[in-house]
């Protein structure tokens, strides 16, 4: 059994339940222990518009609260992945702002010491797990369902501070999309935001990425859209009516979150993954996406 | 002596472009002098495809210290983070990095902030999260809630006073 602490960020444990359920229901099934942890606040990464050196040192914050446990971390939603990921190289790297941060956290009683490891939801299978580990848990492959996936900017950018698969090819999802017996393809738009940052000041705009993007995907004939981040699902799954609007189109793109697949590959029922939480038509993937 | 923009009249302000540049050192060893206008930030630009952003002009204007254009105007709001820029650029400069520099001095100003930001602000000064609990709908049209799902309770800060302590310190400070 391998011991992470789980940090739930802001999206997925207020309001991305179905994220929640289905990490929680597969992972001990490949021998991973989730340890939460009371105290955590927001990544930071959301307010770095606002002042930075509040998002670092928030950042800074929840690693030391999982340093404390003596954990590594595991940080599935790849807007805090990235937070935190960018946080550990600045002040790994500069005595200065660990020390500077560091006061501020001593009011909390904490300190930031860069022991932890950071994981996220791609190596948490991809690496921690491990493909064959994984296939030999298939007891469903999804096997007719051709499907898209969709990274999410701040799980693949910028490589620069580390991220789990490469900037402009990214392909670990379709080797865990093709262990369960999905067949991903590849698309155009693959790289293509969300949309979901500019909610805070331009949701109309947020919308119209999102919709371009799902319009897409359903004149390519994917059965489903595969993603891991609360935001960028969010933005496909529960407002996917609102941005079909935005791009006058009547929009039927099934998405789900690849732990949801992983899931029903390995058959766990779908209430337990919160599949009646998608709000896109995910019936349709209950036939095999016929 | 250095140039004045005939344009618009605008007078260098080298100090602003300063403390940006050593604040982007400080974070990613970057330095916006490096720019040689190829605009490969650009043509990846996720806002520029729907809004009027353009990275590369955003860094020209850097160059010749013309701050208060770009701090007065809402195009440095339209970026929607998605780290291009960053990952392509032949220099290593991060168009990203300097807008969130050039929107950290419009709110440290006291201008408006536009948006929900000041409400993203006041959530996690307040609560610490984002976002209160929410209730949601099933595909069913059933209303449930975290707890009805067998999840846990979410965490957040346990001592909410000394966090906010923490936190209103923190705001007063700059990179």
């Amino acid at each position: 059994m391998k011991k992470f602490v789980f940090y739930p960020g802001c999206v997925m444990q207020t309001e991305q339940y179905a994220l929640d359920l289905s990490l929680r229901e597969i992972l001990p099934k490949f021998d991973v222990e989730l340890v939460d942890v009371q105290g955590f606040s927001c990544c930071g990464e959301p307010l770095k518009s606002v002042n930075q050196m509040l998002s670092v040192s928030l950042a800074a914050r929840n690693i030391a609260l999982a340093e404390r446990e003596g954990l590594d971390m595991f940080v599935p939603c790849p807007m805090c992945h990235l937070a935190m990921s960018e946080c550990k190289r600045i002040l790994d790297s500069d005595e200065e702002m660990k020390q500077r941060v560091n006061t501020f956290l001593k009011d909390d009683a904490l300190t930031y010491t860069g022991k932890a490891t950071l994981v996220s939801i791609l190596d948490m299978f991809h690496e921690v797990i491990g493909l064959e580990k994984m296939k030999k848990k298939v007891t469903q492959p999804l096997d007719s369902l051709k499907v898209a996936s969709h990274y999410g900017c701040h799980l693949i950018r910028p490589s620069e501070i580390g991220r789990p698969d490469d900037a402009e090819n990214p392909q670990k999802m379709e080797q865990i999309l093709s262990t369960i017996g999905a067949k991903p393809e590849d698309y155009p738009e693959k790289l293509d935001c969300c949309g979901a940052l500019l909610n805070a000041n331009l949701p109309e705009t947020a919308l119209t990425k999102t919709g371009q993007k799902l319009q897409k995907i359903e004149e390519y004939g994917f059965n489903a859209l595969v993603d891991v981040c609360p935001w960028c699902h969010r933005q496909f799954d529960a407002r996917q009516k609102k941005a079909g609007e935005t791009v006058a189109a009547k929009l039927n793109v099934p998405v789900v979150y690849l732990t949801q697949l992983i899931g029903l590959s390995i058959g766990i029922s779908e209430e337990r993954l919160g599949l009646n939480l998608n709000l896109s038509p995910v019936e349709a993937l209950q036939n095999g996406g016929n | 002596m250095s140039i004045i923009d005939l344009t618009s009249m605008g007078e260098p302000q080298t100090d602003m472009k300063d403390e940006i540049n050593k604040r982007l050192l400080t974070l990613k060893d970057e330095f916006s002098e490096y720019c040689y206008q190829c605009g490969k930030c650009t043509s990846g630009c996720e806002a520029h495809k729907l809004l009027e952003l353009e990275p590369h002009k955003i860094i020209a204007l850097l160059k010749r210290g013309l701050i208060d254009e770009l701090v007065n105007s809402d195009i440095i709001w339209t970026c929607m983070s998605c780290f291009k820029c960053r990952e392509r650029c032949p220099q290593k400069i991060a168009p990203v990095e300097v807008l969130f520099a050039l929107k950290n001095m419009v709110v440290a100003s006291g201008k408006q902030i536009p948006g929900n930001y000041s409400m993203y602000l006041q959530m996690v000064l307040s609560k610490g999260l984002l976002q209160d609990e929410k209730e949601i709908s099933t595909r069913d049209n059933k209303t449930l809630k975290r707890a009805d799902l067998g999840l846990p309770e979410i965490s957040k800060p346990v001592d909410m006073a000394k966090f906010m302590g923490m936190l209103s310190k923190l705001a007063m400070e700059k990179v």
